[in-house]
């Protein structure tokens, strides 16, 4: 066969019905999927820190620490999906360096830089401050070098400069949680205001963006404190896990209202675009948006959820729980994000036709760089938590 | 103010600074002098080759045609359009004798029926679009497989123009 016929024959059998040329390929792939759900997880990490801080759940304070540091490293990869996705990486930083008003990205790189250094970064230093100066004298080597920088070689850890630590630690993550808001609900923003797709275009995006990101984030906190503690062999703090056990169901709820209640407007008022969508949900995303994100990711949690909240049965089996259902709830929310990203672009815009995605294990925008970006974080949280100990701090009462 | 607090406004000074410092390190030197963007990119797209001329050049030699196309549905579409970037020839063509125009001055001279099929073959999205909402940019549809089909036997192209002028359709 000539090249061009096998290259038009290669195309075709991607599309469905018609398409237009530019909607066959699909520009935006698994990469964008991972930057909201690596965004929310940040948000979601933050919440679930501010509830013990600002909120006074003094239960969560085992999974404080935890949680913080795990905001901060997801935080640091949370533009590479981005980045990376770029046909020139290296331009990025031009998006800062001439930012406009009028492009919701480029003010997304400010909100970003916001939260990380005037939040996460600060919040952080003035909760460690006192513990870096106390380790950088008892240590040697790199890591007494680095607990000196990361303290600027201060050494004022009079019970008054602990006390304004507190106070300022305190402010900051009041602030922290408007920005964590104004953070993921941008991110929902983004696609919410894609006034040419009627999958995205819905006001309702950046508030189910916002809970589903408090959902995983939460989740995600849960399950590396349950790792974590069993790496340290120490004993699962039962009363916490019950606590966040609780508020993820009460997130868990809001999140699947909202959901739902985009869901039936848009069933009730069908809009033009409705039978085209229909066919979709129903086709190419049946598995990812009924079966993983609505039966595994929201159903089983939900129930599993609502049960333990008047039958507690014993703590083996509860841990048992513990364990499987973040992993549900943080695939079920990864599913989201998929059925978000990817879907808004398989179907045509004359809503006449479908096209498939299909992506590769190796490349740019292959499933392995996505994996490395999944799994940096989780390196940059072994180092944090190894140079950071939340455990080693001495007990404040955050008062 | 305790020293911890000073230090660290310190360090975010550093970084403010180092970051306007940058800014207008890497900024582009004309970036904003007309407007949000390089100013420099207008003057490196002058600095590429040009192709196409404008429609009043190709009057000047070919008047008779310019007045047979202003009375057809062709009236609106430049003479490129069909016959190609036409710059180098309208500027040296004058020079040379009828038939005797070198190769590399020519312009194509479309006739085929496929030619014709680039705007009026049949198409979904071109109805959509052309036919049945904006009326006045209507571009007739015809399906080339069915209108005046050729007769392969009789090895007789049936090319379009056979009965229509493009010039005047």
């Amino acid at each position: 066969m000539e090249d061009h016929l096998q290259n038009l024959y290669e195309v075709l059998s991607k599309i469905e019905g018609y398409v237009y040329p530019n909607e066959i390929e699909l520009n935006w792939s698994i990469l964008i999927v991972l930057y909201p759900y690596i965004t929310g997880l940040v948000a979601g990490a933050f919440i679930l820190a501010s509830l013990e801080r600002i909120f006074k759940i003094k239960v969560l304070k085992p999974t404080y620490g935890i949680a913080l540091l795990t905001a901060f490293s997801f935080m640091l990869v949370a533009t590479m999906p981005l980045v990376s996705h770029l046909g020139k990486p290296l331009r990025a930083y031009e998006i800062m360096i001439t930012p406009h008003s009028s492009s919701a990205m480029a003010i997304f790189g400010f909100v970003y830089l916001w939260y990380l250094m005037v939040v996460l970064f600060l919040e952080i230093w003035f909760d460690y401050r006192r513990d870096m100066v106390i380790w950088g004298n008892e240590s040697k080597g790199v890591k007494r070098f680095l607990y000196k920088l990361l303290s600027l070689w201060t050494t004022d850890i009079s019970p008054k400069a602990v006390a304004l630590d507190d106070r300022i630690g305190y402010i900051v993550t009041v602030i922290g949680i408007p920005s964590a808001f104004l953070l993921h609900g941008y991110v929902g923003f983004i696609f919410g205001s894609i006034k040419a797709n009627p999958w995205w275009s819905t006001v309702l995006m950046p508030v189910i963006f916002l809970f589903s990101a408090m959902v995983s984030g939460i989740a995600l906190v849960m399950i590396i404190y349950i790792v974590l503690t069993k790496i340290r062999k120490q004993l699962l703090d039962m009363d916490c896990l019950d606590t966040i056990a609780k508020y993820l169901f009460y997130i868990l709820i809001i999140d699947f209202a909202l959901e739902g209640l985009d869901q039936i407007h848009r069933i009730y008022v069908a809009e033009e675009s409705f039978e085209a969508l229909h066919a979709l949900v129903f086709g190419k995303l049946f598995y990812t948006l009924f079966i993983y994100q609505g039966l595994l990711g929201t159903i089983v949690p939900l129930l599993t959820l609502g049960t333990l909240q008047f039958y507690k049965p014993k703590p083996q089996i509860r841990k048992v729980i513990y364990i499987i259902l973040p992993i549900l709830v943080l695939m079920g929310i990864f599913f989201m994000r998929w059925n978000v990203v990817i879907g808004g672009q398989l179907f045509s815009k004359s809503f006449y036709g479908y096209t498939t995605f299909k992506t590769g294990l190796i490349g740019m925008e292959g499933y392995l760089m996505a994996a490395t970006w999944l799994i940096i974080p989780f390196l940059i949280l072994s180092f944090l938590l190894w140079l950071l100990p939340p455990w080693r701090k001495i007990e404040t009462s955050h008062e | 103010m305790p020293q911890h607090i000073k230090r660290l406004l310190g360090v975010f000074a550093i970084f403010i600074v180092l970051f306007l410092v940058m800014r207008q390190v890497l900024k582009p030197s004309s970036f904003g002098k007309l407007g949000h963007f390089r100013a420099d990119a207008i003057y490196e797209n002058t600095l590429k080759p040009m192709h196409y001329t404008v429609a009043d050049s190709c009057t000047k030699c070919h008047r008779t045609i310019r007045t047979e196309k202003d009375k057809g549905f062709h009236k609106n579409l430049k003479c490129e359009v069909c016959h190609g970037p036409g710059l180098k020839h309208s500027l040296f063509a004058g020079q040379f004798k009828v038939g005797e125009l070198p190769d590399s001055l020519k312009l194509n001279k479309p006739g085929e029926r496929k030619d014709c099929g680039v705007c009026h073959q049949k198409n979904a999205a071109r109805i959509k679009i052309l036919f049945d909402t904006i009326n006045t940019t209507m571009v007739r549809q015809i399906d080339l497989a069915e209108h005046n089909p050729p007769d392969l036997k009789a090895n007789e192209p049936a090319n379009c123009i056979d009965c229509h002028n493009p010039h005047q359709p």
